[in-house]
C-alpha cells in the first residue's frame, strides 16, 4: 500500500479519534495504510435483493448468522477493511456514541472485518469495547464480502453499509470511499426509511 | 500539521454552519446564514476543535458542558464565547454529540474540514484560546488533549485572554 500525503496528515491529526469512549488505541499501533482507491470492487448484489445466508464467528464466542435477525430485528452490516487503522478505528467507536439510534429503528448492527478473529479481537478490546457483535470473515477469506460484491483486491472489505430488513431484504447500500467515513446521517434516514 | 502558534492573528474564516437560531443568538451573528468567525460578539472565544468519533472528546465532553456553565454562572456570556468545530462531522453527527452529551453551546459542524484544515489539522480535542484584537482574534493559548478542570482552563484561558474574572 503506498505511503499518503495530505490524507494522511488529516487522519493522523484526527487520530484521537481511534478508540471507544473511555479507551484510546495508542497511535503507535495504528498503522497507516495511505491513501486507498476509494473504490476497488463491482457490487454484486442490489437494493431490493434477498441479503445472502451467512454465518460468521463473531470475538465474543458466538456466530453471526442471517437467520438469527430475520423476522426479528433489522440489520445493519458495517463492513470495515482492517482492524488497526485509523479511520476503522474512529467510525465504530462512533457507533458507541450512537446506540439509540439503532434501538429506535429496532435495528442490531453488526461489524464485519476480513481480520482473522483473534486481530479483530484484540483490536475492539484495544478500543475499550463496542456494543454491537463484531464478526470475522477472515475463512473462507472474504467470503461474505465477495458474495456481496465488496472485497477488494488487497484482500479487504470495502468500506461499506448494508441495511436488511426483517425479512432479509437489503433496503440501502452505501459503498463509502475507503478513505472517509460515511455520514452517520445517511444512516439513520435508512433505517428511518424502513418504516 | 501544525496548530496556530500564540501571537498568531486567526485567520479571517468563515464558518458555513448550519447553526440554530439560539446559536447564532448566543454568538451574536445573523441567523441562517454563515458567519465570519471575526464577527462573533465576544472579547474572546475558546474554540474547541472536536469530533463526534473521537474518544478523547467524548470523554472531555462533561468538562465541555460545566465550562460553559460556569460562564454562564459567572455572568461572562457577554465577554467569552466557547463554541465547538466539528471537525470532519456532519450537522447530525454534530447534533449526536450535543445531545449525547446535554451540550449548550454553540457547535458547528465543518464536514469538509474546510475550517479544520486552516486550524493546522490539530489533534482532538484542541482548544483554541482567542482574544480580541482589532477586528479579529489573536490566539493566546492552545490547548491538546482533555481538560481535566474545566475551572482550572477556563481561569488560566481568562487570564490570558485578559479577562477579569473570579
Amino acid at each position: 500500500m503506498r505511503r499518503l500525503a495530505f490524507p494522511l496528515a488529516l487522519l493522523l491529526a484526527l487520530l484521537p479519534a481511534a478508540a471507544a469512549a473511555q479507551k484510546a488505541v495508542p497511535p503507535e499501533l495504528i498503522y497507516q495504510p495511505g491513501q486507498l482507491k476509494p473504490v476497488d470492487s463491482v457490487l454484486a448484489v442490489k437494493v431490493g435483493d434477498k441479503a445472502p445466508d451467512f454465518d460468521l464467528p463473531a470475538t465474543d464466542g458466538s456466530r453471526a448468522r442471517l437467520a438469527d435477525y430475520l423476522g426479528k430485528k433489522n440489520l445493519v452490516i458495517s463492513f470495515v477493511p482492517a482492524a488497526w487503522t485509523p479511520v476503522c478505528s474512529g467510525q465504530w467507536p462512533g457507533y458507541n456514541l450512537a446506540k439509540e439510534i439503532f434501538e429506535k429503528h429496532d435495528a442490531a448492527l453488526l461489524g464485519v472485518t476480513c481480520d482473522n478473529l483473534p486481530s479483530l479481537n484484540a483490536w475492539i478490546v484495544e478500543m475499550g469495547g463496542v456494543w454491537f457483535k463484531a464478526a470475522s470473515d477472515f475463512w473462507p477469506h472474504g467470503g461474505l464480502s465477495a458474495r456481496l460484491g465488496v472485497l477488494r483486491p488487497e484482500g479487504v472489505s470495502e468500506r461499506a453499509l448494508f441495511v436488511i430488513d426483517k425479512a432479509g431484504v437489503i433496503r440501502f447500500i452505501d459503498v463509502h470511499d475507503i478513505n472517509a467515513r460515511p455520514d452517520l446521517g445517511q444512516l439513520a434516514k435508512a433505517l428511518a426509511d424502513l418504516k | 500539521m501544525k496548530p496556530l502558534a500564540e501571537g498568531q492573528a486567526f485567520p479571517d474564516l468563515a464558518f458555513k454552519g448550519p447553526i440554530s437560531d439560539a446559536e447564532a443568538k448566543e454568538l451574536g451573528v445573523a441567523p441562517g446564514k454563515p458567519f465570519a468567525f471575526k464577527d462573533i460578539k465576544a472579547q474572546a472565544v475558546i474554540l474547541v476543535v472536536f469530533s463526534m468519533y473521537c474518544p478523547f472528546c467524548q470523554r472531555d465532553a462533561p468538562e465541555l458542558a460545566k465550562m460553559h456553565q460556569i460562564i454562564k454562572d459567572r455572568g461572562l456570556s457577554g465577554k467569552v464565547k466557547l463554541v465547538g468545530l466539528g471537525a470532519g462531522n456532519s450537522a447530525f453527527e454534530v447534533n449526536v454529540f450535543r445531545e449525547k452529551f446535554a451540550l449548550r453551546l454553540p457547535l458547528i459542524p465543518d464536514q469538509d474540514f474546510s475550517v479544520y484544515k486552516a486550524l493546522g489539522q490539530v489533534g482532538t480535542p484542541y482548544y483554541y484560546v482567542l482574544a480580541r484584537s482589532g477586528p479579529g482574534f489573536t490566539v493566546v493559548e492552545g490547548h491538546l488533549g482533555c481538560v481535566s478542570s474545566a475551572e482550572a482552563f477556563l481561569n488560566q484561558a481568562l487570564a490570558k485572554a485578559g479577562i477579569g474574572g473570579k
